[in-house]
């Protein structure tokens, strides 16, 4: 993969440009590292996806999966301790990474911004809202104060902050959670930005405010047709809001698709077992868990990533690092099985001829999977027989 | 079968809001208003409810953290609050709680064997086989490896650290366990261990647990009776199945409207596919589901319409300082202006003083006046469910908004 990636990318635009609308904000494999005591570990590892306009593409992972970092990546926001090893992200045609630091910053807010998951730690408590909202307008815009002011109530007033021309003067800690969150959004939109990226918006949110705010975030979109990035770990969130899903894991997206497809027919184990794993209406009995927990990015598993909570683990998981495949138009897996798996099948046991019959072909089901338990545990024991 | 091991009796706690020179108490936060529960022996009790709705509160209040500015709290029938010292400490035996934040409630200077040894070490308990062999057995009860037991915090995962928290709390053998949001901060693949863990648990040392969340998902799955909570109030109590499938209280409906379902059919926003067609009737922007439309309390099993997300609450809760007069929940009710009774009143409803962005809203008289009672109140429609008394509602107009075939 990354061997050839700079002639495959520059392909892919190139395509891209062709025969889809061009995206607003083109991420290509992006990789980002972080200087540790352990040396380098690699938080996000070859991440590509693209936002077009009007849509929202939502990143979906457990905490540690490389989801906010990547975002961060593309803002110029990573810590010193983080570089970009690799990949572009183009936005308009720029590729935001290439840029110097002060030119990044140029078209940071401009055109694509970001609203925080915290917001009252995003806020700075000693500044009214109306001088945080005001500071972007003055600074890049160059604007009087009085006309400055006159957007941010404006722009409160879009966030549907009630009484906004009262609320400008008043501090962060005078708002509530919801509200302060609306502040985040009006002064993330100050600048009119082509791209929206939301860093779990609502996580810190009630459910009946969280409903409001993304139904605002929703509608803003819409009349601006702005791409909206939506990350957060809330599979209802994805399922309630989003165009286009990435799954991420250990620092990689296991699986992109549009957002029903992924639901309804996951192509990669670990999308399965999240969606089986949500508490549900009429499952009574026991909650199906993913074994173990989300691998150190600095003991990276051999293999898939994943295959050490896989239930669908097969031995080549286990040494080859799944290739990019494309089980459907428009959908990608990084998983050896991802089309039996998108069938709803088990993938053969090792002890099948794989090439006739291991990846393409599916017999399994129950009974083969039940077999394959068994056979998969005498095969570890007595490998080279 | 149902007998109560935990019984509150009209609880109240009321925080005092002092100012001035003299510190003189001028207003109260009215965290916990007046709360009657009953968990029974070898149940769940889940209560739900938004921030500041005064769970976390009725909860520390039940462990013993805070006493209670009115009420009973009577544990296997004896009143807490008469109890003497020595009385007390048995309580805490009793009642042990499990605590939110993995991170921040186990210190971090203490080796996991220190932390799930400290109960004995308090209550002076020299446990059969020594300290060290019980914390061992504790450990892997809740499915940690007893050799980890010279760690510390730091070196285990959130999950892991979790389990610390629920063995610790399992360390003097409570009859209850008031668990406060203990996964919501856990990752997705993660809960699920730990819920199944406290399953586990239940089923093996029979104890029932007060399961304090504001994931309704979680709760539905966990419990077998469900409170819900606003502004220091039960507005809505009953069996899980009741109250999901059939929520009778308009802010119960809400709040499981607003649960985002993760069925992409079931959109939350309207924006940018055609799912549902969106009629907005009413003066507020409410779209009010009819009978037709089902299940608006089914999360998970919502059908093809997508009626989740059609109710959206307007603004915020109240604060718990000065709650709104009659009911609770009037200021942001869906339903109450949209009853017939509310525009034959003649009086219009003024705006809340120094809150006029809250706007003109018409809602039936008696929802201003009257404190609602939590009675049963069945459809009318069924007389079937006349019956049922578990189910009580604090809402003057409530309603079952499901339909009434679906019950049979």
């Amino acid at each position: 993969m990354s061997r050839t990636r700079s002639a495959a990318e520059e392909k892919t635009v190139n395509k891209d440009e062709s025969c889809a609308p061009p995206p607003l904000l083109e991420v290509t494999d992006l990789s980002v590292e972080f200087r540790t005591p352990a040396g380098q570990v690699r938080a996000v590892d070859g991440l590509s996806y693209r936002v077009e306009a009007g849509r929202t593409l939502a990143i979906v992972g457990e905490s540690g999966s490389g989801k906010s970092v990547s975002s961060l990546a593309v803002l110029g926001l990573l810590p010193d301790t983080a570089t970009v090893t690799a990949g572009t992200a183009r936005l308009d045609g720029v590729d935001l990474l290439a840029l110097s630091r002060k030119e990044h910053r140029a078209r940071c807010g401009d055109q694509v911004a970001m609203v925080f998951q915290d917001a009252l730690a995003a806020l700075n408590p000693v500044h009214t809202v109306g001088y945080q909202l005001t500071e972007a307008l003055r600074a890049r815009r160059g604007m009087s104060r009085a006309d400055a002011r006159k957007r941010a109530v404006e722009l409160l007033d879009l966030v549907k902050v009630p009484n906004a021309k009262a609320r400008v003067k008043e501090y962060p800690h005078e708002f509530s959670g919801g509200m302060r969150q609306r502040v985040m959004i009006a002064s993330a939109l100050s600048l009119d930005p082509a791209v929206l990226i939301a860093d779990e918006p609502t996580t810190a949110l009630d459910v009946t405010v969280q409903a409001q705010v993304l139904r605002l975030l929703a509608e803003i979109q819409a009349e601006r047709q702005m791409g909206l990035v939506l990350i957060t770990h809330d599979l209802g969130v994805v399922a309630g809001v989003a165009d286009d899903v990435t799954v991420m894991y250990a620092g990689r997206a296991v699986e992109q698709a549009p957002v029903v497809p992924a639901y309804t027919a996951p192509a990669h184990p670990y999308t399965r077992a999240l969606l089986r794993s949500i508490p549900s209406a009429s499952g009574t009995g026991r909650l199906s868990v993913i074994p173990g927990r989300p691998p150190s990015l600095a003991a990276r598993p051999s293999g898939c990533p994943f295959h050490p909570r896989c239930d669908a683990a097969r031995d080549v998981c286990r040494t080859e690092v799944p290739p990019a495949a494309v089980p459907a138009k428009g959908r990608m897996s990084a998983c050896h099985f991802a089309s039996d798996i998108m069938a709803g099948q088990e993938p053969a046991p090792d002890g099948a001829d794989e090439h006739s019959t291991g990846r393409t072909t599916a017999a399994g089901n129950a009974a083969a999977t039940a077999f394959d338990r068994g056979d998969d545990r005498g095969d570890s024991g007595g490998d080279h027989g | 079968m149902a007998e109560p091991v935990l019984e509150v009796r009209d609880l109240v706690k009321h925080y005092p809001v002092r100012n001035g020179l003299l510190r003189r108490s001028v207003s109260a936060v009215k965290a916990v208003d007046g709360v009657s529960l009953t968990l029974d022996r070898g149940r769940t009790l889940g209560l739900v409810g938004e921030s500041g709705s005064g769970k976390s509160t009725l909860a520390r209040v039940l462990v013993g953290v805070e006493t209670p500015t009115s009420g009973q709290v009577l544990v296997d029938g004896e009143d807490v609050s008469r109890l003497s010292r020595a009385g007390r400490k048995q309580l805490r035996r009793d009642v042990q709680m499990v605590f939110q934040d993995p991170y921040t409630s186990l210190n971090p200077r203490m080796s996991v064997n220190e932390i799930v040894g400290e109960p004995f070490a308090i209550h002076g308990i020299d446990p059969a086989g020594g300290r060290r062999a019980a914390v061992s057995e504790l450990l892997e009860l809740v499915g940690l490896d007893p050799d980890h037991a010279n760690r510390y915090p730091h070196q285990f995962s959130g999950g892991q650290r979790q389990r610390v928290g629920i063995a610790r709390a399992l360390a003097l053998r409570p009859k209850i366990l008031v668990c406060d949001e203990p996964v919501s901060a856990l990752d997705v693949s993660v809960q699920g261990q730990v819920i199944n863990l406290l399953e586990d648990l239940q089923a093996e040392l029979g104890l029932s647990y007060l399961f304090v969340a504001h994931d309704l998902g979680v709760v539905r799955h966990i419990a077998h009776d469900v409170a819900v909570m606003y502004l220091g109030r039960i507005v809505e109590q009953g069996a899980e199945a009741e109250v999901y499938d059939a929520a009778q209280h308009p802010y119960t409906q809400a709040l499981l409207s607003a649960v985002p379902v993760p069925d992409p059919s079931v959109r939350l926003v309207t924006s940018s596919r055609p799912v549902e067609p969106t009629p907005v009737a009413g003066p507020v922007e409410t779209r009010v589901p009819t009978s037709s439309t089902g299940s608006v309390g089914a999360i998970g099993s919502v059908g093809p319409t997508g009626s989740v997300g059609a109710i959206v609450l307007e603004g915020d809760p109240p604060s718990p300082v000065d709650p709104p007069s009659g009911c609770p929940f009037h200021t942001r009710c869906w339903l109450a202006p949209t009853l017939p009774e509310a525009r034959t009143d003649a009086a219009p409803a003024q705006p809340p003083a120094g809150r006029p962005d809250l706007g003109l809203r018409l809602v039936p008289t008696m929802c201003e006046t009257d404190v609602p009672a939590l009675v049963p109140r069945s459809a009318d429609t069924s007389p079937g469910a006349a019956s049922d008394v578990s189910h009580v509602v604090a809402c003057h107009f409530a309603r079952e908004l499901v339909d009434p075939r679906v019950e049979v």
